[in-house]
């Protein structure tokens, strides 16, 4: 067998040393762009982080977390209580549709209407949280009189976690193998019992994935809120309607523009308990995830 | 190592699965037959496309009726049509008639229907739960009333399996070998005491030794059970089937007992088929 040397092949293709040199460049182009983009974002992120953990920090006293507001000083015990409140209201309100619309969707994709129940969740997705705010306002606390209430408020939250829920659990469900549901269909098992006995217990992680994933969003929520909850110095006394709550994100919005330090310091303090919520709910997240 | 008695045109015994004892044509061992399902003019869909052609077949009572053919037959949506599982299939359509016992099965509950007519399926499919849990799902589904550990055990000792599990009848069914998996799920699918077990090719997973204990099961079950076994290995129809079907691109083309089938076909497609001219 002759071995071609390396000068015969080479003749074949001119001009081989420019093209390694725009190689080279392109490659070093390429990786520089990519790590420019990483410096850009995770500066980003970095620096909102820092500013909110070190602003945050000092201003996160055991007073604030003891206290409710008084103005625009003293604590944010009821804005804390008011935003789990609102957040595990519109999750519990969301999940019974969201649920069967998931399961509905995964199982039952014959006909027109689960693509169609998929198109109007996208939808919702995309609708701005200001205007279900303002959607809320018009009807929960103005036309059903229920003025600014946990129940306008949880109801505004439930209808923008309701997509997130939906979608997670129908691709949880869509993991299951087919063969695990035609095993129990194949027994004789109704729709119902081969949900609640094959499938649920195996797409429950990422039911629950998704119901932790809105509940993140709600707790970060402002505009719909702003139009449905309120705000409220004091501690909830168990009304649904007819009564404001406070929420975090509210002394987020309105307390940094105030002329007072007082009011900076409680606004950052809500900023880092938000971050904290969210991670928190993140950590538990991964936990569900085997 | 050939058997004498056991040769067949084209085809050799393969010699690390000796199989259950092959039945010779004699008339006394097929009684006339009850006939379990009569299906008349079964035409199936997948869509547009048309799988199976007017197919019409009498399935008899007690005894293990075989599917063979190539790939893509129509052989496994027979099957599935027969327990009505086709339906959980987005886009699947069938036309025509399937009587089981005279009564057809597209106006019977559903439910109803599969607990009489059991599936075990191509690759081991027990649940993510204990092999107790597994056996006892169906019977729980099912409403059954009296001891539920009397008749887990029954089934995995019909299924062959109680010697092996009956100490760890709580631990994971999926920490089973394949071959116990297989017979899990045969366990599973007696558990409710079917009329018929359907079998779509039930050993294509599994190994030669398993394969042989799990035909072995399947004859002794016949006594009190009607089974339909789709196989891809005609050798195995051989051995265990009483009655074998041939199809071909979604018609039938043949049908009788076994013996006479691979002997001597009426069709010279089904004898093409055999000696391996295709496949």
């Amino acid at each position: 067998m002759s071995t071609v040397s390396g000068n015969e092949s080479a003749a074949a293709f001119p001009g081989a040393a420019g093209r390694a040199f725009g190689r080279r460049f392109w490659d070093f182009a390429g990786w520089s762009i990519c790590g420019l983009a990483f410096v850009l974002l995770g500066g980003a992120m970095l620096w909102i982080m820092a500013m909110v953990l070190l602003r945050g920090f000092h201003a996160l006293t055991i007073e604030v977390l003891t206290h409710v507001t008084e103005g625009y000083a003293g604590g944010l015990l009821n804005a804390i209580e008011g935003t789990l409140i609102l957040g595990v209201g519109g999750i519990l309100l969301a999940l019974p549709p969201g649920l069967a619309a998931g399961i509905y969707m995964a199982e039952f994709d014959n006909g027109r209407l689960a693509p169609t129940i998929r198109f109007l969740a996208d939808v919702l997705v995309g609708v701005p949280s200001i205007v279900i705010g303002y959607f809320g306002y018009v009807t929960m606390v103005v036309a059903f009189g229920w003025k600014f209430s946990v129940a306008a408020g949880s109801i505004a939250l439930a209808i923008i976690s309701l997509p997130y829920i939906c979608r997670t659990t129908e691709m949880a469900i869509r993991q299951v193998p087919r063969s695990l549901r035609e095993a129990a269909y194949a027994l004789g098992a109704s729709e119902g019992q081969v949900a609640t006995g094959v499938y649920l217990p195996v797409a429950l992680p990422g039911v629950l994935t998704g119901v932790l994933l809105a509940l993140a969003i709600s707790v970060g929520e402002t505009a719909p809120l702003l139009y449905t909850a309120g705000w409220s110095n004091y501690l909830w006394t168990g009304h649904l309607t007819n009564e404001p709550v406070g929420y975090l994100t509210y002394a987020i919005w309105a307390f940094i523009t105030e002329p007072f330090a007082g009011a900076h310091a409680l606004a950052y303090a809500a900023a880092l308990l938000v971050t904290v919520f969210v991670l928190i709910i993140s950590i538990l997240s991964r936990l569900f995830v085997k | 190592m050939l058997r004498p008695g056991r040769m067949i045109r084209g085809m050799e015994e393969t010699p690390a699965a000796p199989g259950p004892e092959h039945k010779e044509a004699d008339p006394h061992a097929f009684n006339p037959k009850v006939t379990r399902f009569r299906v008349r003019g079964l035409n199936a869909y997948y869509g547009a496309k048309q799988v199976l052609f007017d197919v019409q077949m009498d399935i008899g009572a007690g005894e293990i009726t075989a599917m063979i053919g190539p790939s893509g037959c129509g052989k496994s949506t027979f099957l599935r049509n027969l327990n009505r599982i086709n339906e959980t299939v987005s886009g699947a359509r069938t036309e025509g008639e399937i009587l089981l016992d005279d009564q057809n099965i597209m106006r019977m509950d559903v439910s109803a229907l599969r607990r009489r007519v059991g599936m075990v399926f191509q690759r081991p499919n027990p649940f993510p739960k204990s092999i107790f849990d597994n056996v006892a799902y169906g019977l729980r589904i099912n409403g059954y009333k009296k001891n539920l550990s009397e008749s887990v055990e029954h089934s995995l000792r019909r299924a062959a399996l109680w010697e092996e599990v009956k100490d760890q009848l709580h631990k994971s069914a999926t920490a089973l070998s394949g071959g116990q998996q297989q017979r899990l799920c045969i366990a599973r699918a007696l558990a409710v005491d079917p009329e018929v077990l359907l079998l779509d090719e039930p050993c294509s997973a599994l190994d030669p030794v398993t394969t042989a204990k799990i035909e072995e099961l399947l004859v002794q079950l016949k006594q009190t059970c009607t089974i339909v076994i789709v196989t891809h290995n005609m050798q195995q129809a051989a051995r265990v089937s009483d009655f074998t079907a041939f199809l071909l691109e979604g018609r039938l083309i043949e049908y009788q007992a076994t013996p006479k089938l691979f002997t001597n076909p009426a069709d010279p497609r089904t004898e093409a088929y055999i000696t391996g001219r295709f496949g």
